[in-house]
This record gives C-alpha cells, structure tokens and sequence, in this order.
C-alpha cells in the first residue's frame, strides 16, 4: 500500500539536514513529500553513524519490494523513545519515510507504527540540544 | 695503530653513524631524534606558563544564527580555474537535485575544518603538551602539539585529512596553525577543494563564561582560491554527552541508498 502525502514542515527539514545526513548528502530525496507503505519488516539495524530498516512491501505485482529505509543515529533515537528492541524481523509494521526522486523504492525515514500501534519518529519531544547563541 | 687502520676505523665510525641517524629520522617522522612526546612524563612536567583556559570537555557545533555546520564560502572568493571547474560541476549537480563527489558518503574522512562541524560531538582532553580532539563522526583524531616543536620537515611530513596542527598561546587565545593536507577527495564546502596547499589558522577563545567555544578560522589555498577566507564558528559545552565507536563501514552504505544512488555525481 503506498500513499503519497505532501509537505513537511521547514523544521523538520533542518532537522533531518542536520542529524540524519550527518554522514552523507541527502540528494536524491523528495523532502516535499511522504510516502506511507505497510509491509514486513525484513531487518533492522541498530547501528553508529546510521541506523536502517528494511520492510518488504507488496508491489501489486505478486511480489514484493524491498524499502530500505535511512535513519539517523542511536543518540537520536533514544531521544525519540527508541531502543534497539523496538522493532524486530517478522513485525508487520507501517512506515513513513520521504522517497527518492527517481522512484526507487526506499527514503529517509520519518516514522513507524509498530504492531501494538505505538508510533516512533526520530525527533526528540525535547530538543537534544540548545543552539549555540 | 697504524695510520690505514685508523682511517678504517674512523670509516666505520662513520658509516654506522650515518646508520644510526638514518633510522632515528625514519622512526621520528614528526619529532627530531631524542626529542620527547606529547604524553611523556618528562615533558608533562616541564615548567610552562599556566594556559589562560582549559578546552577539555564535550562540544557540539550546534547551529545558530550566521553558525551554520557548512563553510559557506564568502561572496566574491576567486576560485581558481582548476577550483572552479568543480565548482560549477557541484552548481549543476544542485540543480539538478544531485550532490556532486559526496566522499564523506563514501567513507572518505571528513578532515579540517568539515570535521569540526560535522553535528557530532567532539571530545577534546587538554594536556599542558597537547590538545587531543576526538570527534564522534568516524573517531577522527586531531593532535594540536603545545610542547613548542615546529612543524615538521616538509620534506618527510605525512599529508593527512586533518593536516599538522601546532599551537600556541597568545594572551587569552590559542592560536593553531594547520599545514600538510592531503592533495584530493577533501572539500572545505561542495565543490571547494582543499589542496595540499590549504594552510588553516585558527584563533580560538572561551566565551560565555566558559560554556561556549568561538574559532574563527583563516583559510589559505593558493591552489584553489586568491586570499584568505576567514570564518567564525561557535561550539556549546555538552556535559551530558560522551562519545561513541561511528565507523562508516562498506555493508552499513549498501543500506544507505542515498550513498550510491544515481543522485551522486563522481
């Protein structure tokens, strides 16, 4: 299932530029939109500088797709409610996360609502840090 | 002793010194032979005047107004035609929604000054011979030697990615001068290559009673632009953080599409 949400806040937007593509550029990615796909989560990597997940997702084909989601790091994610338990292979989960341009299935991930509903992002309900005045 | 004897004696003599002296330059590539290291007792203890503050502790570059984590260069800086071409190389790749030779993606090291400003936290310990700066992004090392040494030779020095930092105390400020880079896959911004002529000097001071780190930088390349660039950033104390092992590993990238996807520019 794949629907096409558009907009995101500015803030989000910095946010992500700042600690998810940390380690690398983000070109390639649609920052104006989100896509939501349900599928089986096939790994989870809880990992330093970027943690990823990977859900395989039906393609209306008879088959699926693999969408291999970026995250930022752990520090983060703890920040956000994240432990490395939180999701494992064989969840059937529904993911948010901002697509590639050229189609390819996969993004920078936003969100994830696990089997028992709850939802993680990866933004702190308090900022991680000040900025520097 | 007869007179051929002593001048086979005093050949050898020779021969084993200039052996000696040989492998003493090749094991003390940054230090003349018999001089001591940042971290030996002997040269802890020297007597030196107190340093006007102490840097160890966690800091984060964390944004801010006129504080972006880029090196934005500033308007009006003449490139250099051979910096210009991947200048405007990197222009087109933006247009287009691409981002062009990306190396950090690719595991090359950040390296001075981009590794200062990463939005990971560096660790810095301060010793009366040496300032040790660990940022989290990669475990990248940067030594700043205090102990009075020169830089090295430039005939035997090593180019790196953070290049040769030597400091010194000016009044209420620390001033580090950086040389011998490496000559590619290093950027100061996209598009903006640092050469192995980049020369860094940074003039560094406590602000804010302590709680903030002010660098402002002065950048030479004669390679890849006319001047100096001159910039100023600011880092905020981060007691509550420590850092962590980030490696950027080959089989971490195949699930970072955005690493090898056909949005990079080579």
């Amino acid at each position: 299932m794949r629907n096409l949400l558009a907009g995101s806040s500015l803030l989000i937007a910095l946010f992500i530029a700042g600690s998810a593509y940390a380690h690398h550029s983000g070109a390639g990615v649609d920052r104006t939109k989100t896509v939501t796909v349900e599928g089986i989560v096939k790994q989870f990597r809880w990992a330093n500088p970027h943690s990823w997940l990977e859900i395989e997702v039906p393609n209306g084909k008879g088959s699926t797709d693999i969408w291999n989601l970026e995250m930022t790091s752990p520090a983060f994610l703890v920040r956000a409610g994240w432990k490395s338990t939180s999701i494992k292979a064989g969840d059937k989960v529904k993911a948010v996360a901002r697509p590639f341009r050229n189609g390819d299935p996969g993004g920078i991930f936003v969100s994830v609502t696990l089997p028992d509903g709850k939802v993680l992002g990866e933004q702190a309900t308090q900022p991680a840090y000040l900025p520097v005045p | 002793m007869s007179k051929s004897r002593i001048a086979r004696r005093v050949a050898a003599a020779a021969v084993a010194l200039t052996f000696l002296v040989g492998v003493s330059d090749l094991t003390a590539q940054f230090q003349p032979p018999g001089a001591l290291g940042a971290l030996a007792p002997e040269n802890l203890a020297k007597p030196r005047p107190k340093p006007p503050f102490d840097l160890t502790g966690t800091w984060l570059h964390g944004g801010g107004p006129d504080n972006g984590f880029r090196f934005t260069p500033p308007p009006g800086l003449k490139l250099t035609p051979e910096a210009q071409v991947h200048y405007d190389a990197a222009r087109k790749a933006q247009s287009e929604g691409k981002v062009y030779r990306d190396d950090i993606g690719q595991c090359w090291p950040a390296g001075l000054p981009v590794i200062m400003t990463r939005v990971w936290p560096i660790a810095m310990i301060q010793l009366p011979t040496a300032i040790y700066m660990i940022s989290e992004f990669m475990n990248s090392l940067r030594v700043v030697y205090l102990d009075g040494r020169p830089h090295t030779d430039p005939d035997i020095a090593v180019p790196s990615f953070n290049g040769e930092s030597i400091g010194r105390w000016e009044g209420d400020t620390l001033v580090i001068d950086t040389k011998y880079f490496v000559p590619d896959h290093h950027w100061i911004d996209s598009g903006i290559p640092g050469s192995d002529a980049l020369h860094i000097v940074e003039r560094i001071k406590l602000i804010d009673q302590g709680k903030t780190l002010s660098i402002e930088y002065a950048f030479t390349d004669p390679k890849s632009w006319e001047g100096t660039w001159n910039i100023t950033k600011r880092w905020r104390r981060v007691d509550e953080r420590d850092i962590a092992e980030v490696s950027c590993l080959p089989d971490l990238n195949d699930h970072m599409p955005t690493t090898h996807s056909d949005a990079n520019v080579r």
